[in-house]
């Protein structure tokens, strides 16, 4: 049990989340994370922790300020990430069909928790 | 163990300085770096206390030229002598191609040499090697101290060359030694190459 | 990224490995410091260095961790303020290697250890058995080379 476990398991519940994790985005590594048997926990966070660091240094760069929401579309899901203050970043892995809305409102809960 | 690049016709060997703490090994390396062009030598790398006192190792690689039609180089590494670095003399010796055992002169010294000399052989032991099959020179340095407070080069011969094997006087500091020291390990750790015989050669080879 | 290697299986992994971990230098070196690839050096002599401190630094965290409860740590990461040095082990057929590698923010710890992985499957599948025969290295004749290139070496200073 770490200090993330029930906010993880809270964004889990969410219908069609897969997976969800808290990484550093400096290390792109676990912080802790709420996986299914089977799934590479490790890639997924150093790849996400990566994609969110380049849209942040891209929003910065275009001085759009801070990156809010962060979503890739897959063919056989998507990735949605937040991210505040600290160096860590929430990652959740949703299937195709998963309301992306709900997903975003409780990743900012999460976030808020966090901070 | 060699690296032996039969692409790029490329040898490179490992050669550790041996020998009781202060006897001479990092001014060996020093003497060696100083007189040798810029364009045959690399950084040398010196891991020591704030006192001098080698606390890993120091790193000398040479170009030695062309053997044969092979560039040979050969990476001169030394120990720290005292006691308890026991453990990071192992971690030095492993991979060693040719040891030199630069042992001090000073008679008072004599007790410690024999120690290192005996570490030597244990240490190589719980490698798996037979000491016997190791290239090896000695050096018997500071033969430019006073003659009372020094061995001679064949009571020091007596005391710790059982084997046999090629022996040197010499004065690090100044140079005298040095010089015919690295000749000689160089010799017998190539002539143990050319025999075919040196285990563990890494083969590169292009097709 | 030039890449240099002594065997050539081993230059595809490594640059797949260096592209993919957006690596900065990586050496591939064998445990007693000699050198068996580089990326992103300039200077042979500082390979040589680098391999020296390498082997060195991995031999140490080894021992270290058979002291501290009987198993060699296997890992090494150095975070510096601009760059960070990542030093594991690889096994392959030809015998055991360690790989450095040193990254920027252009990278991550936790992007270079997943490629990481890669490599090392990489390796263990490229690399061929070792020669069932070794052949001799060099001309039983090599004194006059050897005497000649030493007296060249320290012939201006020797006293």
């Amino acid at each position: 049990m770490s200090p993330f476990t029930s906010m993880l398991e809270s964004l889990t519940r969410q219908r069609g989340v897969r997976a969800s994790l808290i990484v550093s985005e400096n290390d792109g590594l676990i912080v802790d994370s709420n996986l299914r048997f089977g799934q590479d926990g490790d890639r997924i966070a150093a790849l996400a922790a990566s994609m969110y660091r380049k849209a942040r240094l891209s929003a910065g760069a275009a001085r759009l300020g801070a990156v809010s929401f962060l979503q890739l579309d897959a063919e056989r899901g998507r990735i949605c990430a937040v991210g505040g203050r600290s160096d860590l970043v929430i990652v959740v892995v949703a299937d195709p069909a998963a309301n992306v809305g709900l997903i975003r409102v409780e990743l900012f809960r999460a976030l808020e928790s966090l901070e | 163990m060699s690296l032996v690049n039969y692409a790029t016709r490329e040898i490179t060997c490992k050669i550790v300085y041996y020998g009781p703490g202060r006897s001479g090994k990092t001014t060996n390396l020093h003497y060696i770096y100083g007189q040798v062009p810029d364009d045959r030598k690399g950084r040398m790398v010196s891991l020591a206390t704030q006192t001098d006192r080698t606390l890993f190792f120091d790193f000398l690689p040479l170009d030695l030229g062309s053997i044969s039609g092979f560039t040979t180089k050969f990476q001169l590494y030394t120990v720290p002598g005292q006691v308890y670095y026991q453990a990071t003399r192992k971690l030095v010796l492993q991979g060693a191609d040719g040891v030199v055992f630069v042992a001090d002169s000073q008679a008072r010294q004599l007790g410690e040499n024999i120690e290192s000399f005996q570490d030597l052989h244990a240490n190589l032991a719980e490698q798996g090697i037979d000491a016997r099959t190791v290239p090896l020179v000695l050096q018997y340095n500071k033969q430019d101290l006073p003659r009372d407070l020094i061995l001679t080069t064949a009571e020091l011969s007596d005391a710790i060359n059982f084997r046999g094997v090629p022996e040197f006087p010499a004065d690090a500091l100044h140079g005298p030694g040095v010089f015919e020291t690295l000749r000689s390990i160089a010799e017998v750790v190539l002539k143990r190459l050319s025999a075919g015989t040196s285990a563990g050669v890494v083969a590169g080879a292009r097709g | 990224m030039n890449i240099a290697t002594v065997e050539p299986w081993v230059e595809a992994p490594l640059r797949r490995f260096v592209d993919d971990a957006r690596a900065r230098l990586a050496l591939l070196l064998h445990p007693s410091g000699q050198v068996i690839a580089q990326a992103g050096f300039t200077r042979e002599v500082d390979v040589m260095s680098a391999c020296a401190l390498a082997a060195a630094s991995h031999a140490t965290a080894g021992e270290l961790g058979r002291r501290v409860d009987g198993h060699a740590f296997r890992s090494l990461h150095y975070a510096g303020p601009d760059r960070q040095l990542f030093l594991s082990p690889v096994e392959t057929a030809r015998g055991a290697y360690i790989c450095l590698t040193v990254f920027n923010a252009e990278s991550s710890l936790g992007l270079v250890r997943i490629y990481f992985e890669e490599l090392c499957n990489d390796l263990a599948a490229a690399a061929p058995p070792l020669p069932a025969i070794r052949q001799p290295t060099i001309a039983a004749d090599f004194e006059l080379d050897l005497n000649r290139n030493l007296a060249a070496l320290f012939g201006r200073h020797h006293p």
